[in-house]
């Protein structure tokens, strides 16, 4: 199966080395085009722009960082858009907003293509594991077109209705993500504070009803203050934006997303976005070194 | 000469009737002789049981037998797991977690003797062989170790400290284990008011609610006097699946309570992504599923999730305790001057919850106080 995929950044680069992998012809771009020879050496063709490479494939998947990369690759000069048409799907795996990824839609269907929405649950290690959670939405019949590059670059695939709706479920699962991390992050610090091993608490959160994946994998950098950027958190804050205003149109009160955002924003404004999100760490322990008590 | 004096204690006691007070008052002194000559743990060996040394074979019911010889060893001591305790043990609180443990205890052929402030509670404990006493302090003084597990502070001091407590019937050579889940403040209250009388003392709060109880599957998050420790690991191995040893008194409280802010907070944070789902036309049941294939699955959203989309809300964990955990996690921070804005956002909508009469259900009733919130802004 041949696709187009267009942005090569932490997941982009990994998915489409997954497709390769797996015997899939890949046709790659990339903003900045020297991304695209790491690809080019594990055997993908490059596009020279988007456009490029709808025009050479009949299905192009897209992995941008958020709603305005992903509106200028379809809307901008040598866009998708100038090449989508009739038996061409476009499979945006971008996490945006509902009305961005309707306004993609849109555009796409009026020119007789295809579309589906599909953000995925995972960062960077289960995208180049093949482990992540697809969360797909919109032409019920390109997923099904699909499924044999889920198949690849996921463990498990939804398919859920109506363009938006893939949107919704990742902003959602993203909001509960943060405010875990905020949740962990304080207790962290709570421990140590109080004279506790802040590894005994990782060790007893594990055996417990709140043990997750993301506790375990994170926990120990954390307490080395070490961050390295599997999920920007420049990302992260960008989704609780989302998931807030997402919120904030259906009047659903959401304090403790709203307490976890304002921890995202601080960690911004002190320079922190391109760090893994867990560097929120950073914010909630300073603010115990400025207490001068 | 360890076992020849303790076997002189047997010989001394053993026209003494059942009763385990005239015990310690009367013969204090060669109790406190054999203590002083022998580990701290084998003093918990009731004079008219068999003990056996440190064996790896499964437990089983024994019976009492009233004239075997008391080895001295020091099989508890170190062992753990290995040494076994066959002394008397005190359950003081039936409720939700107190009810499964004490009769864990009983099915591993423990000797338990209960008291509840609810005396119809102990009743399906004692049909199950416990014995019972009237009061904290009786069952105190009847046992060589007392476990007490209350809802609050205020209940663990009362039933500890107050009157006819279990002060009133501790001394040397026992020990008292709380496992209520208290402030760090009660615990070192309760443990100098134990320790007074000679006895040794442990907090030991646990983590995991009413079906780990039942499977006996807690995690014990224990500090104080390690000897005690010790003494009942093989105890606490019965009612649990893992026990920590975290020092000093006030240490297991801490950990506990910052365990339990954390799931607070992931329990409202997750009321939060249930809601809004349901509110913008996503299935909150495949958020659930969804949740459970990615990074921050967790077992407790596995087991409250579907529920919660039902409104239903069986009480495992009660919605006041998390609330108490919430209240006094929020002062120990403050004592250490750590602010923690996500639980205390969290504490807030707990109160609402609790102001909205729903403080005897399930914690994951917190989505409710959400929902109302929602009827109000519309």
């Amino acid at each position: 199966m041949e696709v187009g995929f267009l942005g090569l950044g932490i997941m982009g680069k990994a998915m489409a080395v997954n497709l390769l992998r797996n015997g899939f012809s890949v046709t790659v771009w990339n903003r900045t085009l020297s991304k695209c020879q790491e690809l080019v050496a594990q055997g993908a063709s490059v596009g020279e722009t988007p456009a490029a490479v709808v025009n050479k494939c009949k299905y192009t998947i897209a992995m941008l960082s958020d709603p305005s990369a992903a509106l200028s690759v379809v809307f901008d000069k040598d866009g998708v858009l100038e090449q989508i048409c009739t038996g061409k799907g476009y499979v945006d795996m971008s996490t945006v907003d509902a009305d961005t990824s309707s306004k993609i839609s849109k555009a796409i269907t009026s020119k007789g293509g295809y579309f589906l929405e599909a953000p995925v649950s995972g960062s960077k290690k289960p995208a180049e594991d093949g482990q992540l959670v697809i969360l797909a939405a919109g032409e019920k019949a390109l997923y099904e077109d699909m499924v044999p590059a889920f198949n690849v670059l996921g463990k498990k695939s939804f398919f859920l209705g109506e363009v938006g709706n893939g949107a919704k479920m990742k902003l959602v699962v993203n909001m509960i993500m943060g405010s875990m991390m905020n949740a962990l992050s304080e207790g962290l610090c709570l421990a140590d504070k109080s004279g506790l091993s802040q590894q005994t608490l990782l060790d007893v959160l594990e055996l417990g009803a709140i043990a997750n994946p993301m506790f375990k994998l994170k926990g120990p950098a954390m307490i080395q203050n070490s961050y390295p950027p599997a999920f920007p958190l420049k990302h992260q804050q960008k989704d609780m934006r989302l998931a807030l205003a997402l919120g904030d149109e259906n009047a659903v009160s959401m304090p403790i997303a709203a307490a976890s955002n304002e921890a995202f924003k601080k960690a911004r404004s002190l320079g922190l976005g391109d760090l893994d999100f867990s560097a929120v760490h950073e914010v909630v322990k300073a603010a115990k070194d400025s207490d001068s008590a | 000469m360890a076992s020849v004096c303790i076997h002189n204690l047997h010989r001394l006691l053993l026209p003494l009737s059942d009763n385990y007070s005239s015990l310690r008052f009367t013969d204090s002194s060669i109790l406190s002789m054999a203590m002083a000559l022998t580990s701290s743990s084998s003093i918990f060996r009731c004079p008219r049981f068999h003990v056996s040394p440190l064996r790896r074979t499964p437990r089983s019911p024994r019976p009492p037998s009233f004239f075997s010889t008391i080895a001295s060893s020091q099989t508890s001591e170190k062992a753990g797991k290995g040494g076994e305790f066959t002394g008397r043990v005190g359950f003081l609180g039936l409720g939700i977690m107190g009810s499964p443990m004490a009769l864990n205890l009983l099915k591993a052929g423990c000797d338990v003797t209960v008291w509840n402030r609810t005396k119809s509670k102990c009743d399906h404990l004692i049909d199950a062989g416990a014995r019972y006493e009237p009061s904290p302090a009786d069952v105190a003084a009847s046992c060589n170790v007392t476990f007490a597990m209350l809802a609050d502070p205020e209940s663990a001091i009362d039933v500890a400290c107050g009157t006819n407590g279990a002060v009133k019937g501790m001394g040397p050579g026992k020990g008292y284990v709380d496992v209520s889940t208290v402030d760090g403040t009660t615990s070192k209250l309760i443990s100098k008011q134990i320790k007074d009388t000679g006895a040794l003392f442990l907090e030991a709060p646990v983590s995991g609610s009413k079906k780990p109880a039942e499977d006996g599957q807690l995690i014990f998050l224990t500090a104080g006097d390690e000897s005690l420790f010790q003494t009942v690991a093989s105890l606490l191995d019965i009612m649990g699946k893992s026990k920590f040893y975290l020092g000093e008194v006030g240490n297991g409280a801490a950990m506990k309570l910052v365990v339990n802010m954390i799931m607070g907070s992931m329990m409202a944070s997750f009321s939060e992504g249930i809601l809004l789902s349901e509110k913008v036309g996503v299935d909150p049941n495949v958020l659930v599923e969804v949740v459970s294939q990615g990074a921050i699955s967790a077992p407790m959203f596995a087991v409250k999730g579907p529920s919660m989309v039902k409104a239903s809300y069986p009480t495992a964990f009660p919605l006041k305790h998390q609330q108490k955990d919430l209240r006094l996690a929020l002062r120990l921070a403050e004592s250490v001057s750590q602010p923690i804005p996500i639980a205390a956002a969290t504490n807030e909508l707990y109160k609402v919850a609790k102001s909205y009469g729903l403080s005897d259900l399930d914690f994951s009733a917190v989505i409710e106080a959400l929902r109302a919130k929602l009827k109000q802004s519309e």
